[in-house]
């Protein structure tokens, strides 16, 4: 597959701390890759050092297989940005803030007129064309923020936590258009700290911390990593520790713990423990409230490379 | 692009409440607050017609230099009218004194005297009037006996005394060039505190400047961070919105203008071109300041805004905006101050429309901010060069 962006050896210094420590990987032609890590990871720096923004120490960048420079205005032509933090104009309606970030890609009129609707219909905003920023919701305005980074139709697009502090709603929405991008043709690096999003929408997933890659692959690829294959989770009240102690004895189990009356079971391999756990229960007459069985999630697997969460 | 990024800086920048508020508004409403003001304390700072009595000596009586103008100075039809004269005699005079119904009495015997109680304004200007006859009279003396020898050693025995007459009531009459009442005259309080405004006005174009540049500064703010990442040159963006910024700020002084003419109805006299080439360079200059500030600090738009609003009301302040003294102070014992700051280089230029003959110091402050401006544009190119940052 034709690479779009190719970083090697990449290194970022913020005065002594490595913010990019040798970061190396590649972006694939029409792929979501995923850029998981909690905050202070990295994952900010890399998408503003690709895209020079940031001075680096070391390593190299290119994009659409040029060097990528402040001045590469045919690679920037190309590419569109959505950045984590919402910049738009408080003094322009919705139209006309699109337009504006449109204008500095597009310079015919008409075309920018179709792309400016076109971006507006994506992210859902028609009904607000007229309203101004301070008008709309949080969620909203998140769209706003991608409608303007997106607008141009560019061919690659970085999506820098497009999602926080978003109702549901709109992120059902956000999601739904960075998809619809995808089948359009762009290649996205998208970034996160939400791991189902990641789960959801991407090819690939680089997970970072510290600046460094810890794991990169499918997601059921990283969760091979993980060395749980099932979680079963049970709501009971008053288990005696002898109870605790026999579960703990099960075929398959790696952990059992108990609190604030949730049992949570975690097996080596996932094959027939749900139903072994029901009869027991059943045998044992214990009641509960709720029992639910999970496959490993991404977290577990950042759980197990660095032994802290992902959200921490 | 050069074109759609000047209509979006326009957009924007018309459209900013805080904006207009400085740019327009605030200007306005601080000029009518100095027309309220000033205008009270400068109508009651008016010369006043100062009692004086004068002693009917035959010397007096005699003497018409001195005759001629206390009348021309006490004649109500004069609008330099200076005194209110009793002709009397000198107890009467004395009398009057010491009652405190005059300021002061003139007698002319052997030579001139003037006689006052109190130390004070109308007392020192009686003096200097009283001065002002006496040398005037000397260099009419002086002169006629110069005339009347040089008409004699020509021969001439029959010296046309009524000319002679004529030429000395014509000198006489020229005294109004030299004493005269001028506190009515343009430059007064009032006008000083409106140069200071426009000065001020000129330079809060700065904060229009701040506003539009930090748009395109990737480190600045997150929408030059947008404007970062796109294929458009940042100098061509920067360019355009100075010229938006500019033409922004050139609409709030027409209207500063227009309100100080016509509805506060200031005079700028018959310079009033060359006040508004100095509005137009010295906007320039507050155009160029906030580039500056824009670039060189990496703070937000309010904590930029807040040092330019400090900048400029200090330098206002220092050039005359709270008082003339201060511009005094700092022109004398500072001087350096003033030099270097560009509210001083407006309302100086301004100063020197009324003060000087010559425009020579009126083009030095011109340059003076031309200088300024450059020197901005050229520290904020040398900030801007580098296009890639250590963090953003």
């Amino acid at each position: 597959m034709k690479k779009v962006i190719e970083v090697k050896n990449l290194t970022k210094k913020y005065k002594k701390i490595k913010a990019i420590d040798n970061l190396s990987f590649d972006v694939y032609e029409g792929e979501i890759l995923g850029l998981l890590g909690p905050n202070g990871s990295g994952k900010s720096t890399t998408i503003n050092t690709i895209l020079s923004l940031l001075k680096f120490q070391s390593g190299s960048i290119k994009v659409f297989g040029k060097e990528m420079n402040t001045d590469s205005y045919d690679i920037k032509r190309n590419i569109g940005v959505v950045f984590q933090e919402v910049a738009v104009f408080e003094e322009l309606d919705v139209y006309d803030n699109i337009d504006y970030f449109c204008g500095l890609y597009i310079k015919d009129k008409e075309k920018r007129k179709k792309y400016v609707l076109d971006a507006i219909d994506l992210v859902g905003l028609s009904d607000f064309k007229k309203f101004y920023p301070k008008q709309l919701s949080g969620g909203l305005l998140r769209r706003l923020n991608i409608a303007c980074g997106i607008a141009h139709k560019p061919k690659l697009i970085f999506l820098d936590e497009p999602t926080v502090a978003v109702d549901p709603q709109s992120r059902n929405n956000i999601l739904d258009g960075i998809k619809k991008l995808r089948d359009n043709g762009a290649t996205i690096v998208y970034t996160t700290h939400y791991m189902e999003e990641v789960e959801l929408l991407c090819d690939r997933i680089i997970i970072l911390d510290k600046g460094n890659i810890i794991a990169s692959g499918t997601s059921d690829e990283l969760k091979t990593l993980a060395k749980i294959e099932e979680k079963v989770t049970v709501e009971i009240n008053n288990l005696d520790d002898r109870t605790l102690e026999e579960i703990k004895e099960f075929k398959n189990v790696d952990e059992v713990s108990y609190t604030n009356n949730n049992l949570i079971i975690t097996y080596k391999k996932g094959e027939n423990n749900f139903s072994y756990l029901m009869d027991y229960l059943k045998k044992e007459k214990i009641n509960y409230n709720k029992i639910y069985s999970e496959r490993p999630t991404l977290n577990d697997v950042f759980l197990e490379l660095t032994g802290k969460e992902l959200r921490d | 692009m050069f074109k759609h990024q000047f209509k979006y800086t326009l957009k924007t920048l018309f459209k900013s409440k805080s904006l207009i508020f400085w740019t327009y508004a605030f200007p306005i409403i601080l000029g009518t607050f100095f027309y309220l003001a000033f205008s009270n304390i400068e109508n009651s700072e008016k010369l006043d017609v100062i009692d004086i009595a004068v002693v009917e000596t035959n010397e007096y009586n005699e003497d018409l230099v001195y005759v001629e103008t206390f009348n021309r100075l006490s004649d109500d039809d004069n609008e330099d009218k200076m005194f209110n004269i009793k002709y009397v005699n000198e107890d009467k005079a004395k009398e009057l004194l010491n009652k405190g119904k005059i300021t002061g009495y003139f007698i002319l015997k052997d030579k001139p005297s003037i006689y006052v109680k109190e130390n004070g304004i109308n007392e020192t200007i009686f003096k200097s009037v009283v001065e002002e006859i006496n040398n005037t009279k000397n260099m009419i003396n002086t002169l006629s006996e110069e005339k009347i020898k040089g008409e004699l050693i020509k021969g001439n025995q029959n010296i046309d005394y009524e000319k002679l007459y004529n030429e000395i009531i014509s000198k006489i009459n020229n005294y109004k060039s030299n004493i005269q009442n001028v506190s009515n005259d343009n430059l007064s309080y009032t006008m000083i505190e409106f140069y200071t405004l426009i000065a001020m006005a000129c330079l809060n174009g700065a904060i229009l400047s701040i506003i539009a540049i930090n748009n395109v500064l990737p480190n600045m703010t997150g929408i030059g961070k947008r404007v970062g990442v796109s294929p458009v040159n940042k100098f061509k963006l920067i360019l355009s919105s100075t010229l938006a910024s500019y033409i922004v700020e050139l609409l709030g002084l027409i209207i500063l203008f227009i309100y100080t003419i016509f509805v506060l109805k200031v005079d700028y006299g018959s310079n009033l071109p060359l006040i508004i080439l100095l509005a137009l360079i010295g906007s320039f200059a507050g155009i160029t300041l906030g580039i500056l500030v824009a670039t060189i600090f990496k703070l937000n738009d309010n904590a930029k805004t807040g040092i330019l609003i400090s900048f400029t009301m200090l330098g206002c302040f220092f050039s005359g905006m709270m008082g003339i003294t201060m511009k005094y102070i700092i022109d004398k014992n500072i001087p350096i101050i003033n030099k270097l700051n560009p509210a001083n280089m407006i309302t100086d230029g301004f100063y020197s429309l009324y003060y000087y003959d010559t425009l020579d110091r009126f083009y030095f402050n011109v340059i003076s901010l031309l200088i300024f401006s450059g020197l901005m544009i050229i520290i904020s190119f040398i900030s801007l060069r580098g296009q890639k940052y250590d963090s953003i």
